[in-house]
């Protein structure tokens, strides 16, 4: 029971917030969300002596009981909420503050709203990986999606009403295609629930609504169109949670499905692999293409999302990588688009690429912590290297180690190479090179402090005691739902 | 029950003593008319109880809105919206088609009058206009409904079910403005004054679709089931009708209008889903209330969504602007996001269509779900303004308040509604 009083405290911050001044409210959503991330980092260690569900009440069939799933599988993804949502609050406030001067806006009263908006849009992401139910699951997923509206419609760059449209439409269509599905599961008489517990087949017509849905939400190539213009033009702070966090949580739901029934995917494998390892490598080369820093940032994103359709395809151990692939990015990327709004906040809405280059002599705290962003992204020395290695564990695990499988293993490789290439290009044409400017900048600590703390935690993650007590428990959580029996490896 | 008539005549009578006294009074009428909803309430048994308390609120909040305008029959109008409320309260509570018929009249005619209403006169041109469809689409109801309940005494009805059935539907349709029979819908929307039409538009919206259910549900027999793809195909054709129309016009009461059209097009398909759900069992005609009471619920929460956001955006159009966050959340029930009151009113009408095997028309319910995003959103940017301490806003916040209800998961409104739904096939 304890575990729901955690996730109510960033709720009650919601509305709480905006009743402080900026500095305030900024230390009280940074708090909310870190309290219940060392709670979640408890369970984690505690393994099974936590609570696995709290019941929260039983809804009229076909929806079914309506409870709260703690997993190690939601753990790990509100562990990534929090640990983001937490920094990327602290980092929002000078940010925030010179957006709201630049719109010529009262600073005081727009953060009240701005902090409403960002509380409940981090919350919402937050309670739906703890949902255990699809309804719930889609209640949470649709507020996200209406906050981070919100928050682009009012704050962002461009022609941010425009693009907020874009992203309201596309996501919304992804998430009635996918109520969709979730109807059509709730129908099968042989599950007549929506309770993920209850539910125990999910046949093909609920399969194909929920994975065009969620391909959407992704995105991959495609439907993909949403995601640059919405990623480039949000205010920078919740580019680094729709991009880090948002997107990923269409694997969260493909996840789940999956795990209750994977025939789906074991039929359609080869196509789906093709498609997401085609998807990852295309927009992979796009990002060399990309003149807005923000644009290659959200490139970069489309790319990485192939690693999770990937995964998905993988059997166990991919599951276990698309968790640890979300983790990974979710720190890499939050980093890197906070790095884009400092360079955005210091040098006065810098964007295009080619008018960088050696930023690292004026802002190289931005610069390293950059650096750290691109290591995630690229598997290096962070929790990505593990996402990496389950992938590619999965490949040989379904495939086998023959020349068939090589087929696919070098693909996947040539995959997670293009991720590294791509991030020491843009390194380099945006922090080393020749200077433009070589005075170095008196900046914010929020602007870089709490890069580093993602930037550690991520690294953290790869070792022992971290690693150890999280992958253990991934597996038998997905080892249980798969049915892989024998001794856990 | 005898209580219950007798309770809801004793309110007909104050209504009736409130609306007399209001020419030498005004105020007569606005609390005659308060007092006998409240009784009207009180004779709701436990069934419909929540169904009544939503009736009470929006019809207490279109009274409350009468205060923007000034009329010249203050008092009156009072009166007819309070007898509107309680015909819209009664009608869920009985089982005889005189009164689900009388119900339908009663709240028919007072929109003739409601409708002219402007500040310094009467708007008697939309009035016509206005009359001579309502005229046109009650008496296609009557005839449609009169027919139905002859065909149920034949042994073989035939054509003669199917053409009341047509009649019945094309009178509904007119009636609450279905396309392509809703031709009077954007010009008496655009014509009139806000609040009038913001009573239209909710309050008089309940009453013909839960007639026509139970006109259709006490009817059904073995055709029902092949002649519902009429209903179908005029639901569908409401909705892209009402959402192109929507999103292709820019006067906010034009838009509204359109967006009623598209509305009405969803609540239709409850009548898809509730005849097709009577099947034959050894020679009887059995109803599946499991399938029931899902359409009914998820019509009825979706009609009050639409009054809620009805009420909401005619009265920011009097007021000429509310509170930006209140447009954008009545905006956000009508889009059918979750856990608003719209999205429940969606959800479990999409559960009874899958049920029943209508796939397309949930495939075509979500594309336009996900079509009428722009304008709604672009009407809530336009009429949103600062805070003020007004009574648009108040009303407003009213109207919110209410399709924040489902925050807390409406399955006690589901629940009622079976309850309901076992009365209607022990009824039959």
């Amino acid at each position: 029971m304890i575990m729901l009083y955690f996730l109510l405290l960033p709720l009650i911050a919601v509305f709480i917030a905006p009743l402080l001044t900026p500095k305030r409210a900024t230390y009280l959503s940074s708090a909310a969300f870190i309290i219940p991330f060392f709670s979640i980092l408890y369970c984690i260690f505690k393994g099974n002596g936590c609570p696995s569900e709290i019941h929260i009440m039983n809804f009229s069939a076909p929806i079914g009981e309506i409870y709260l799933n703690f997993d190690f599988i939601s753990h790990a993804f509100g562990l990534t909420i929090c640990a983001v949502s937490a920094m990327v609050a602290l980092f929002a406030l000078p940010y925030m503050k010179h957006r709201f001067e630049e719109m010529k806006r009262n600073v005081k009263s727009e953060f009240r709203k701005y902090i409403f908006l960002y509380d409940l849009y981090a919350v919402s992401m937050l309670w739906l990986v703890y949902s255990g139910n699809l309804i719930l699951l889609y209640i949470f997923l649709e507020l996200t999606l209406i906050t981070a509206f919100l928050l682009i419609y009012s704050y962002g760059y461009g022609n941010r009403k425009w693009v907020g449209l874009l992203y309201l439409i596309w996501c919304a269509v992804a998430g009635v295609l996918t109520l969709a599905g979730f109807i059509i599961i709730a129908l099968d008489p042989l599950n007549n629930t929506l309770a993920l517990k209850g539910i125990t087949t999910v046949g093909m017509l609920a399969w194909a609504f929920i994975f065009v849905g969620m391909l959407i939400e992704l995105p991959v190539l495609g439907p993909h169109v949403w995601l640059p213009w919405a990623h480039a033009e949000a205010p920078t702070p919740v580019s680094a949670l729709l991009s880090p966090l948002t997107v990923g949580l269409a694997g969260y739901v493909l996840l789940r499905i999956a795990l209750i029934d994977y025939s789906f995917i074991t039929t359609y494998r080869m196509p789906i692999l093709a498609y997401a390892i085609f998807s990852s490598i295309y927009a992979g080369f796009s990002v060399f293409t990309q003149t807005d820093f923000k644009r290659l940032l959200a490139y970069s994103t489309v790319s990485q999302m192939g690693y999770i359709l990937v995964a998905l395809c993988l059997g166990p151990f991919g599951l276990i990588g698309l968790v640890i692939q979300y983790m990974s990015h979710a720190f890499g990327k939050s980093i890197l688009f906070s790095s884009a709004g400092g360079i955005i906040a210091v040098h006065h809405g810098l964007r295009d690429i080619n008018k960088m280059g050696g930023l690292h002599d004026s802002i190289p705290t931005i610069s390293n912590a950059a650096v750290v962003g691109f290591l995630n992204l690229g598997g290096i020395l962070t929790i990505g290297m593990l996402g990496e290695f389950f992938i590619l564990r999965g490949v040989v695990d379904t495939f086998g180690v023959n020349t068939m499988s090589l087929a696919i293993i070098l693909p996947v490789i040539f995959m997670f190479m293009l991720s590294v290439w791509y991030g020491f290009y843009t390194i380099r044409k945006v922090f080393y090179g020749k200077p433009k400017d070589t005075k170095r900048l008196e900046i914010s600590r929020y602007f870089y402090v709490p890069l580093f703390i993602i930037g550690i935690l991520s690294v953290l993650l790869l070792f022992p005691p971290l690693s150890t007590a999280l992958i253990p428990g991934l597996k038998a959580v997905i080892w249980t739902f798969m049915g892989v029996g024998g001794v856990m490896p | 029950m005898e209580l219950a008539m007798a309770m809801m005549l004793g309110a007909l009578a104050i209504l009736t003593l409130g609306s007399i006294f209001s020419f030498k009074y005004r105020q007569f009428g606005f609390y005659a008319a308060i007092v006998a909803l409240v009784i009207g309430l009180a004779a709701c048994p436990g069934r419909s109880l929540y169904y009544g308390v939503f009736i009470f609120a929006i019809g207490i909040i279109n009274l409350v809105s009468l205060n923007a305008i000034k009329s010249e029959i203050k008092g009156v109008d009072y009166g007819l919206v309070g007898l509107m409320a309680l015909a819209t309260m009664y009608i869920i509570n009985t089982s005889d088609l005189a009164m689900v018929l009388a119900a339908l009249v009663l709240v028919s005619v007072p929109t003739y009058i409601l409708v002219m209403i402007r500040e310094g006169g009467a708007n008697v041109e939309v009035g016509i206009k206005y009359i001579t469809f309502m005229v046109f689409a009650t008496v296609l109801f009557l005839i449609g409904a009169i027919i139905l309940a002859y065909t149920k005494s034949l042994p073989d009805a035939g054509l003669l079910y199917v053409l009341g059935y047509v009649m019945l539907v094309l009178g509904l349709s007119l009636e609450v403005g279905v396309a392509p029979l809703h031709e009077w819908v954007p010009d008496v929307f655009t014509s009139a004054d806000p609040i009038p039409i913001s009573i239209i538009a909710s309050l008089a919206k309940i009453v013909p679709f839960i007639a026509a259910l139970w006109i259709l549900i006490y009817t059904a027999n073995s055709l029902t089931a092949s002649i519902t793809i009429f209903t179908a195909v005029l639901a569908a054709i409401s909705m892209f009708t009402g959402n192109i129309g929507a999103l292709t016009s820019k006067e906010h009461a034009r838009v509204l209008a359109y967006s009623t059209v598209a509305n009405m097009g969803y609540v239709l398909t409850c009548i898809v889903v509730v005849p097709v759900v009577v099947v034959i069992e050894q020679g009887l005609v059995v109803i599946k209330p499991e399938f029931i009471y899902l359409a009914l619920a998820g019509g009825l929460l979706l009609l009050f969504a639409n009054a809620a956001g009805k009420i909401g955006f005619f009265n920011a159009i009097k007021g000429e602007g509310a509170y930006s966050p209140l447009m954008y959340m009545l905006a956000f029930s009508f889009i059918g996001v979750p856990p608003l009151m719209g999205f429940w009113g969606k959800l479990f009408i999409l559960l009874s269509l899958v049920e029943v095997g209508y796939i397309w028309l949930v495939a075509l319910l979500v594309i336009n779900s996900a079509i009428s995003i722009p304008y709604y959103v672009r009407l809530a940017s336009e009429l949103g303004i600062g805070w003020k301490a007004n009574l648009t806003n108040f009303i407003c916040l009213a109207v919110v308040v209410i399709t924040l209800i489902t925050v807390v998961p409406p399955d006690w409104f589901l629940r009622g509604m079976e309850v309901l739904a076992q009365t209607i096939s022990i009824v039959i």
